[in-house]
């Protein structure tokens, strides 16, 4: 089943052409990686399917990111609803210099989902799928940023699960971690995908190869190339991809 | 789309506020302009005692450049010390409260100290020194915190290069850093001439009277300056306004013509640190 | 060097001495009744600063119920609402607003404010606290708008991505991320305010009324009144050396150095300690 299609996607930052006609289709309850050299555009790719591009001040889009068949460019979409239906997690932890409580509670209080005992059943519900309440269940209280890095990133897992999303986009959410919490974010990512649509930017070519069922090669805002991880891996058809997978640049 | 909506309030609330800053300036800049008419050019080279302003505005230069010449080189080698040399102790952080507490002491409480300490304990007398010395404790904050922003601007990597190659910290600082901090340093002290070229409370009793019979022959006379003139004019002589707003004019451009060049050259250096790029 | 850094202290410190100095016999003579006394009166010389600093505090007040509001706005207006290449531009007029001389404050407010408040409120003079208050608060405004606009600029990117990716509106973000997280600052900036308007003397002069006496009601913002500041400036000319009322203007002045000693370091800590936090 096809969640996300991407067709003809073009994003400028002023005069700089960052994506160049991306078409791509991304498949339901799967992982699907992008990967790419730095600077490749994978991370704005990213953030144009929850629209967070336009943030950014002289950021220009084109053509049309379709989920579940509604385009989400189309001028009728609410942007906050779709940023409540698809979760980002970001590439350094950034939790909020609240208690742990209260950052897991944001979302939930922000579209009014939920208060009172309810709010803290689905904090502790969140807590719990991004494997982080056992560790954090006497301490709700103290400041978020009395956590590990990588416990700090499980925590934005969990804010970003709490307000019940349909995707997960994460931009390299290993990069600032160690190898111990990285093999912890990677188990938890194929949990997700159980449930969730996942989407992993990553320019760690193992990475993509442990935790993804589809891959996406980017190259210079083009796509070069787009299947089955098991298949790209085993035999990419861009000579491009090759080079890249063997370590050859990157 | 309860979104968009507190989107707009949000975006029309705080635009007010602001628009109303900006109106509150034009105003007040159309105002004065408006006296531009009462303004003859050669008045500003006329006697005062001939109904010019000519000794208003070169005692307004005169104690303008003593207060740049005490305050400047002191505020430098002060923001050298701080940044370049000082240790991050106990010393440091009390200096660093006591600059702050400088900056924020009201202008007529300098003016008091000045009377007392530069006029009277001093032997100053009301005077164009005691009026340089009090408007430079006044300028002396500005100049060290600017300074400090440009000198922390220098990448740390010039002073290394120069350190590497056997240059002394000394050496380092004043052919690498300051250089490279110049126009920083520039700009901190015209903006410190602007903080104290319109400056009244501060000249009140230690500098200005009202009348000199021509310009100050020595750095012990009196002075006459522009904002010290105007005040006294309108509120001790009650003269009507038309007859000051040749002085409030000439003033306001003053002032507004240095910290506008202070700002400008600030924001341009700031983006156009050829490093930064 | 060193010497040179130190100076801020030293003079600092002098400017302590000095002042005390020449008000000691002021405050011997009238002990805590120069604070609390309600007559300030040259005539019958009996100084009490209580009006002085009533009016003082009113003034300052009356000024910050404008000022805050209007200088908080305009700080996130400029951080959070302003596209980046305008930011600089309008920032840069309200710096300009707040080099205009003192001097040129009140000659505004005597010309065309005090006039106008006379005839909306059919006042026989328009030099009252209300006058005072509304030219502080333009003069207020853009320190509060600068400092706050440093600490609204110095929340990290990150907090504000993760609450719009979350689906927070701009509003919702500025209002339960970057206020929360600037709050430190934000009240340094009032602090500071507060500092700036407390110690401006001239323009206040010009355009307060000049009169020693707490206004009935004491709310009253139609009467006139006397600050701290207004009555150094006034009576320094006059005043003998060595006189009562001499040693009087010097206790002023006393009580004013220590009331923004207190502010300034108050508003530094504040400021350190928003930092630490932002710090992490």
């Amino acid at each position: 089943m096809a969640k996300v299609d991407i067709r003809k996607l073009n994003v400028w930052f002023k005069e700089n052409h960052v994506l160049k006609d991306v078409t791509l289709t991304i498949k339901e309850n799967a992982v699907t990686a992008i990967m790419g050299p730095s600077g490749c555009g994978k991370s704005t790719l990213l953030r144009a399917i929850n629209r967070m591009n336009e943030t950014i001040d002289g950021c220009r889009t084109t053509g049309e990111i379709y989920i579940d068949g509604q385009n989400i460019y189309d001028g009728s979409i609410d942007v906050y609803e779709l940023r409540r239906r698809v979760g980002m997690v970001f590439q350094k932890p950034n939790p909020l210099p609240k208690s742990i409580f209260e950052n897991v509670a944001f979302g939930l209080k922000i579209h009014k989902m939920a208060d009172g005992q309810k709010l803290a059943e689905f904090v502790e519900k969140s807590l719990k799928e991004a494997a982080l309440w056992e560790e954090v269940k006497d301490r709700l209280n103290e400041s978020a940023f009395s956590l590990s890095g990588g416990q700090q990133q499980r925590l934005c897992i969990a804010r970003a699960l709490a307000v019940n999303p349909e995707i997960i986009l994460l931009d390299e959410p290993c990069s600032a971690l160690d190898p111990i919490a990285t093999q912890k974010i990677e188990t938890l990512i194929r949990e997700l995908a159980e449930k969730y649509t996942v989407i992993i930017v990553t320019h760690n070519v193992q990475q993509a190869a442990r935790v993804s069922d589809y891959v996406a090669f980017l190259y210079l805002g083009k796509l070069i190339e787009y299947g089955p991880t098991k298949r790209v891996f085993e035999n990419p058809e861009n000579e491009l991809t090759e080079r890249y997978l063997t370590g050859e640049f990157g | 789309m309860a979104g968009k909506i507190s989107e707009k309030v949000f975006f029309a609330i705080l635009g007010v506020p602001t628009i109303i800053c900006l109106a509150v300036f034009l105003w007040i800049t159309s105002i004065l302009l408006s006296g531009i008419g009462t303004l003859r050019l050669d008045l500003l080279t006329t006697s005062v005692l001939k109904g010019g302003f000519f000794e208003m505005i070169v005692g307004t230069a005169y104690l303008l450049l003593g207060a740049t010449g005490v305050a400047g080189p002191i505020g430098v080698f002060a923001a050298i010390y701080l940044t370049e040399y000082a240790r991050h102790g106990r010393l440091t952080r009390i200096i660093d409260q006591a600059i702050n507490n400088l900056a924020g002491m009201p202008s007529i409480i300098i003016g008091l100290f000045g009377y007392t300490f530069f006029c009277r304990q001093l032997g100053l007398g009301i005077s164009l020194a005691a009026g340089w010395l009090t408007l430079a404790l006044m300028m002396l904050p500005i100049v060290i915190r600017g300074t400090e922003e440009a000198i922390k601007m220098v990448p740390n990597t010039f002073k290394e290069a120069a350190l590497a190659l056997g240059a002394s910290k000394w050496e380092t600082t004043k052919s690498i850093t300051l250089p490279s901090a110049a126009p920083g340093i520039i700009t901190s002290v015209l903006l410190g001439i602007a903080r104290v070229a319109g400056e009244t409370a501060a000249i009140l009793f230690t500098a200005c009277v009202l009348v000199t019979r021509g310009l100050p022959k020595s750095p012990f006379e009196p002075v006459m300056a522009l904002a010290f003139n105007l005040f006294v004019k309108i509120v001790a002589l009650g003269e009507p306004p038309e007859k000051v707003f040749g002085i409030a004019l000439i003033l306001f451009l003053l002032v507004i013509s240095f910290a506008a060049v202070g700002i400008a050259l600030r924001i341009y250096y700031r983006r156009k640190q050829p490093w930064l790029r | 060097m060193l010497l040179c850094a130190l100076l801020s202290i030293i003079f600092l410190f002098l400017m302590l001495l000095f002042i005390a100095r020449e008000g000691m016999q002021a405050l011997l003579t009238f002990g805590m009744d120069f604070v609390t006394g309600h007559v300030w009166d040259t005539n019958l010389n009996l100084y009490g600063a209580l009006p002085l600093i009533y009016g003082s505090l009113m003034v300052v007040a009356g000024a910050l119920m404008v000022a805050v509001p209007l200088g908080v706005a305009t700080a996130i207006f400029v951080e959070e609402v302003l596209p980046f290449s305008l930011r600089d531009l309008i920032k840069s007029l309200i710096e300009l607003l707040a080099s205009i001389p003192s001097v040129i404050y009140g000659f505004i407010g005597v010309l065309f404010l005090a006039p106008r408040v006379a005839s909306i409120f059919g006042l026989s003079s328009g030099t009252v606290a209300l006058t005072a208050s509304l030219v502080l608060a333009v003069m207020t405004v853009p320190t509060i708008v600068s400092i706050s606009g440093e600490t609204i600029a110095a929340v990290p990117k990150e907090y504000k991505e993760a609450a719009l990716a979350l689906g927070a509106t701009k509003w919702q973000t500025v209002k339960d991320v970057v206020i929360p997280t600037a709050k430190s600052g934000i009240l340094a900036s009032v602090m500071l305010g507060f500092g700036r308007a407390i110690g401006e003397t001239v323009a206040v002069l010009m355009v307060a009324g000049n009169v020693a006496m707490i206004p009935t009601p004491p709310w009253n913002f139609l009467s006139p009144v006397y600050t701290l500041t207004a009555v150094i400036a006034m009576q320094m000319g006059e005043a003998a050396i060595g006189t009562l009322e001499y040693s009087a203007l010097f206790g002023l002045g006393l009580i004013l150095f220590i009331i923004t000693l207190i502010v300034n370091s108050l508003a530094d800590i504040l400021v350190k300690r928003g930092v630490k936090r932002l710090g992490g």
